[in-house]
């Protein structure tokens, strides 16, 4: 579980968070919609206790982030866009490394690496070196490493950027066994279908603020419009103009 | 499910022997680093042997180029019983020297033997001093016998008028070199640490950038962070990875030093030269808190940098310091003082230098520097694990 409450981050004058507060139940798949820059990355590299929490507090699992980082890594499995692999390593090697720094042991971690093999259709590339992996391969290969100490807590941030349909749909199927193994799935996007299909309850951030939260029924209720890009639009108040503002102000506080 | 805590030391364990595995699988580069490593020895130690014995072979030639033999029958009869052997120059002997490629030459002129007998007689030494490796170094052995002459001759008249010879030589001089010969060798051979000490360093630069700059780039430095690892014992088990990198690089230059100071032809060097088993020895201990200090200097340097070729630039320096202070301390001809033992460098140039000149050392010119190279591998790791925790650092600066 992910408990945000009031959580801020500025960068110099920009402020990237303002005050985002949320909970992430277990067992649920939420998403986190917002436009490019909304502040999606700095919320969850705040969680991943990469960036120093500004303001307010963030806890996974009854783990304080600022209190107790390592227990909350410990819990939390996170996908950042930083996916790098030791390109001299095999997909397998990069993951048991990870596994070893977790202290897992090798009949568990060659059984976790078992199973994603099979559900991400890997059998070809596991040991393989990641030298010249296309994207989805890579992408395959860095869920795995930021899951193989089966996390109660898991977290990726746009996962399915740059992935073709398979990789894509191959992903939703990881995401729902995740889910119905009773963990706690939390992933950002920006593609409102994906986000539709997928996640229980919706969190929608832009300029660093929550703008709404629900199912997407309540958010289409809530706003009134009949599908969700159209609510995400009114909900979030922008129109395509501040949009495009808002992101270029936060690319630069990146 | 939640996952006990791992050991420190099990995860530096675990960082470097990833890191180990990663390097030595970019097989042209170890092998590269590897075998130019043990190839230093050789090629540095064959050099200098050619260089010791020419000189040595020019001071002992037996050999001089004399122009005009037929003026000076006495002369010749001088030289002969000194077993020197006479050569004929070749006839533009002059352009030649002074293209460097003649020995000096004796030229006698036509009227010697008409002047010997007055006193008045000439012999002209022809050479080029700015040609240290031809004209320049055998003009001495042209000199010496012509004081010889001179001395005999001299002797022999003062005699014939019923006059001691001793009379010409109020003070006699005689030399008493205090150097012994390995001394002298260790003058030269200061250069089988120095080599190592900076192979030691260029060495391990790819990996400790990489390991630092690198792993950034890659994009994997970020996941590395979310992982549990406490940020030192990342940094110590990647601290661990270089030094043990840095290590072998060193053994293996020595090996190579010592291989072909054993089996390698060299008479000039062999001869004076030989390091023991524990003269080894005691070089590697040195080495075994160098390396690490060396490591984590670059280490840290690289983890300022923005990628890997803006840690490469700062790691540089180190390289570079590694190699000037040596030569500074050469050619300042500083005198060994407590102070070098702080200086990293050139306290380990100034122990083994000690070693080969077979000088005493104490337990302070071991522990002094170690305790430096430990000090400075602490603080380079701690404010590399420091850094690590600065958002401009583990997402690079704008």
């Amino acid at each position: 579980m992910i408990e945000v409450r009031n959580l801020s981050k500025h960068f110099g004058n920009v402020v990237a968070v303002d005050g985002v507060s949320f909970t992430a139940p277990n067992g649920q798949i939420t998403g986190l919609l917002g436009p490019n820059g909304a502040g999606k990355t700095t919320t969850i590299r705040m969680i991943g206790s990469l960036v120093e929490i500004g303001g307010g507090s963030a806890a996974v699992d009854g783990h304080d982030v600022s209190q107790d980082p390592e227990n909350t890594r410990r819990v939390c499995g996170i996908l950042t866009d930083a996916r790098g692999l030791y390109a001299r390593l095999t997909a397998r090697e990069n993951i048991r490394y990870y596994a070893e720094l977790h202290g897992i042991d090798s009949a568990r971690s060659e059984a976790t690496i078992a199973r994603f093999t099979n559900w991400l259709d890997m059998a070809g590339i596991i040991d393989r070196r990641t030298d010249g992996f296309s994207q989805g391969e890579r992408m395959k290969v860095a869920i795995t490493r930021a899951l193989v100490h089966e996390p109660s807590t898991v977290i990726l941030d746009e996962p399915t950027n740059g992935l073709d349909v398979m990789t894509t749909r191959s992903l939703r199927e990881l995401i729902k066994r995740l889910k119905a193994e009773g963990r706690t799935v939390m992933f950002s996007s920006h593609i409102m279908q994906e986000v539709a299909a997928l996640c229980d309850e919706i969190i929608i951030i832009a300029k660093g603020k929550v703008c709404a939260q629900g199912s997407t029924e309540a958010l289409l209720a809530h706003s009134g419009r009949s599908n969700l890009e159209d609510a995400f639009v009114a909900l979030a108040g922008i129109d395509e103009e501040s949009l495009s503002a808002v992101s270029s102000n936060a690319e630069k506080a990146a | 499910m939640t996952n006990k805590p791992v050991s420190t030391i099990r995860t530096i364990l675990t960082v470097s022997k990833k890191e180990l595995t990663d390097h030595l699988r970019d097989k042209r580069t170890a092998t590269m680093i590897f075998l130019l490593s043990i190839a230093m020895g050789p090629i540095i130690l064959m050099g200098l042997g050619y260089f010791i014995g020419s000189i040595e072979a020019k001071a002992e030639k037996k050999e001089i180029y004399v122009s005009g033999k037929q003026h000076a029958p006495e002369l010749v009869n001088f030289l002969q019983r000194q077993d020197m052997k006479l050569l004929e120059p070749k006839a533009d002997f002059r352009e030649l020297i002074k293209q460097g490629n003649h020995d000096a030459v004796m030229v006698i002129p036509a009227d010697f033997s008409d002047n010997f007998l007055t006193g008045d007689a000439k012999v002209e030494l022809v050479y080029d001093d700015t040609r240290q490796s031809s004209s320049g170094a055998s003009v001495g052995v042209l000199r010496r016998v012509m004081r010889a002459f001179n001395a005999e001759v001299s002797a022999q008249r003062l005699i014939a008028r019923g006059v001691a010879p001793t009379l010409l030589r109020p003070v006699e001089v005689q030399d008493t070199n205090l150097g012994t010969a390995a001394q002298r060798a260790a003058g030269l051979l200061f250069i089988i640490p120095w080599i190592t000490l900076i192979g030691c360093v260029t060495g391990c630069t790819a990996m400790a950038v990489d390991l630092a700059a690198g792993e950034r780039e890659r994009g994997s430095l970020e996941p590395l962070l979310m992982t549990p690892v406490g940020r030192d014992a990342l940094v110590l088990g990647k601290g661990v990875a270089v030094s043990v990198y840095s290590l072998g690089i060193a053994v293996l230059t020595l090996i190579g030093f010592a291989l072909t100071l054993k089996y390698g032809n060299l008479p000039a060097i062999g001869s004076v030269l030989s390091l023991s088993a524990a003269q080894y020895g005691m070089f590697f201990l040195m080495l075994l808190t160098f390396a690490p200090a060396m490591a984590a200097i670059q280490m840290l340097l690289a983890t300022y940098g923005r990628n890997f070729k803006e840690g490469q630039t700062y790691a540089t320096y180190a390289i570079q310091l590694v190699a000037i202070l040596p030569a500074v301390a050469m050619f300042a001809q500083l005198k060994d003082a407590t102070w070098q033992l702080f200086v990293p460098v050139m306290a380990q140039l100034m122990v083994i230098t000690r070693l080969l000149r077979g000088e005493p050392t104490d337990l302070i010119h071991y522990l002094l520097p170690a305790a430096v190279n430990a000090a400075i591998f602490v603080v380079a790791m701690v404010l590399i694990a420091r850094l690590l925790r600065q958002e401009k650092i583990i997402f690079g600066r704008a």
